[in-house]
């Protein structure tokens, strides 16, 4: 029954895809977020939904679509320098078999990158873009903040719609994307045009945020805390009226506390408390065996390369009340433990060309975002356009998820790509339409004028 | 439960969402998307839009 009715919905996006092409990128971004192949049961997972709307978008956008006003930027050769890289750096894996296995998903990650801001030419196609992303992770994020109020949470046992700790229905991984959600819902409540602001359009973003801040609680991931943390402090940059947000985030805090689990509490207790707990201590000790690997080998070992990884470390914890204390040692020897941090990842596996091409990528990013704040601050209402309110939600975001990913191996995420892909297209929007100075130069001319009489 | 729930919620809104872009003339083209056209000082507005026909439609 469900497999009949999510084959029937993908159907529905396909045969509507006939009028506009667009919505099989549409489609496409559904299917690569939900995973609705892993929801059903029966003859849906043998389908290969993603590779069909993959290449339906493909042929629509070259067969069918206007090609007026895709622009190809820089960032999106970045993408596919980083793409041609990893292929290469795959032929050579240390780890073939692995990497093979990563490289099938990881292509198709960045190779959509780079697609889609060339399909996204217009206002209305963008915030589509960033609706049906919305929604789909909506999906999995409503599912577990449900789950979470009726207490089914736990670090490891929140149990999503699908049985599989992979993608994006990973608790570490879910908790940052669904947190960088945040800011994009935000935007779309107050600009949306598809969904016009109202109060149904309120009630449901107030949700959905809702449930967005409950997953970290529901998948008990320390670095969820951290995103939160984070976007807390962002908002406080881009909101109208900070003392009235910084007091309502304060007052929200203290009326959260108590409802939290004692689990959740315990666990966020122990960030501090590294030298004790295996999952910290590993990650340094990661960490340093990476740094030596890319010495031996700086063009990076390919996906996976981590499985190479051996060491033994010593933990120690302290047990007892104060006055009664007893340390105790011990020694854990560890193999082939995963990076858990994007960077780190990025340079055992791509080595420091692949990380330097990844963080130009990212940083790039963030300047371009500013670039179109301050472009449109100057403006009179300025911060009450469209293309402000989204530059922000979208830096926001990746900021979020720049530092999520410092603990949190997700550097080839499809979800962040696509996120990539909406900067790229909102820059090059941005610069298509406001090419003209005209304005700029008038206001540079007004501004001189005035300045001797302020004087 | 909960399943079919946020299922049926998130792929209504989806539906909806599709289906009011369905009619939507801006999706394929909208006016502010087209390229800016060049700066023409000379021409009494500074922009050389007035009176002018689009060409192609």
């Amino acid at each position: 029954m469900l497999d009949v009715a999510l084959i029937g919905f993908i159907g529905l996006l396909l045969a509507l895809g006939l009028k506009r092409p667009f919505f099989w990128v549409l489609a496409y971004i559904y299917i690569d977020v939900v995973s609705p192949q892993k929801i059903g049961w029966g003859p849906i997972q043998s389908l290969p939904v993603s590779l069909i709307a993959f290449a339906a978008a493909f042929a629509g956008y070259l067969f069918l679509d206007s090609k007026r006003g895709s622009r190809f930027s820089l960032r999106q050769a970045l993408i596919l320098a980083l793409f041609a890289y990893c292929g290469v750096t795959t032929l050579g894996a240390a780890f073939p078999e692995a990497a093979w296995t990563k490289w099938n998903w990881v292509w198709k990650a960045l190779v959509f990158a780079a697609f889609l801001p060339l399909t996204l030419r217009t206002r209305l196609r963008i915030e589509a873009a960033a609706l049906i992303m919305v929604l789909s992770i909506g999906t999995i994020i409503i599912n577990g903040g449900i789950k979470t109020v009726l207490g089914g949470g736990g670090y490891g046992t929140l149990a999503l719609l699908v049985r599989e700790d992979s993608g994006l229905y990973e608790g570490s991984i879910l908790s940052t994307a669904a947190i960088a959600t945040i800011p994009l819902v935000l935007w779309l409540a107050r600009h949306g045009t598809i969904f016009k602001p109202d109060w149904r359009v309120s009630t449901f973003a107030g949700g959905l945020i809702f449930a967005a801040l409950l997953i970290p609680v529901g998948t008990a991931a320390r670095t969820g805390l951290v995103a939160i943390a984070v976007l807390g402090s962002l908002l406080l940059r881009s909101v109208r009226y900070r003392f009235v947000y910084a007091g309502l985030a304060g007052l929200a805090l203290l009326a959260a506390i108590p409802f939290l689990p004692q689990s959740y509490v315990q666990r966020m207790s122990t960030i501090t408390q590294y030298q004790g707990d295996e999952s910290a201590s590993t990650r340094v000790e990661v960490w340093k065996w990476t740094l030596d690997y890319v010495r031996a080998n700086p063009w990076g070992g390919g996906f996976d390369a981590y499985l190479g990884n051996s060491f033994t470390y010593q933990t120690s914890k302290t047990t007892g009340d104060p006055n009664n204390q007893s340390i105790e040692h011990r020694e854990v020897t560890d193999k082939a433990r995963a990076y858990h941090s994007s960077y780190f990842e990025m340079l055992g596996e791509q080595g420091w060309p692949g990380l330097f091409l990844w963080l130009w990528l990212q940083g790039l990013g963030v300047w371009q975002m500013e670039r179109i704040r301050w472009r449109f601050a100057k403006r009179e209402d300025g911060k009450a356009s469209w293309q402000w309110g989204l530059a922000t939600a979208l830096q926001q975001a990746q900021l979020v998820y720049l530092v999520g990913a410092a603990f949190v191996g997700i550097a080839y995420q499809p979800f962040i790509f696509m996120l990539v892909g909406l900067q790229c297209a909102l820059w090059s929007y941005v610069k298509r339409t406001e090419a003209v100075p005209r304005r700029a130069t008038f206001k540079r001319y007004e501004a001189k004028a005035a300045l001797p009489q302020a004087g | 439960m909960i399943d079919y729930f946020t299922l049926a919620l998130t792929h209504g809104l989806i539906a909806a969402a599709l289906w009011r872009l369905l009619f939507r003339p801006d999706l394929d083209a909208d006016e502010a998307a087209v390229s800016a056209p060049p700066a023409r000082p000379w021409a009494r507005d500074g922009t050389g839009e007035a009176g002018e026909e689009p060409r192609d439609a």
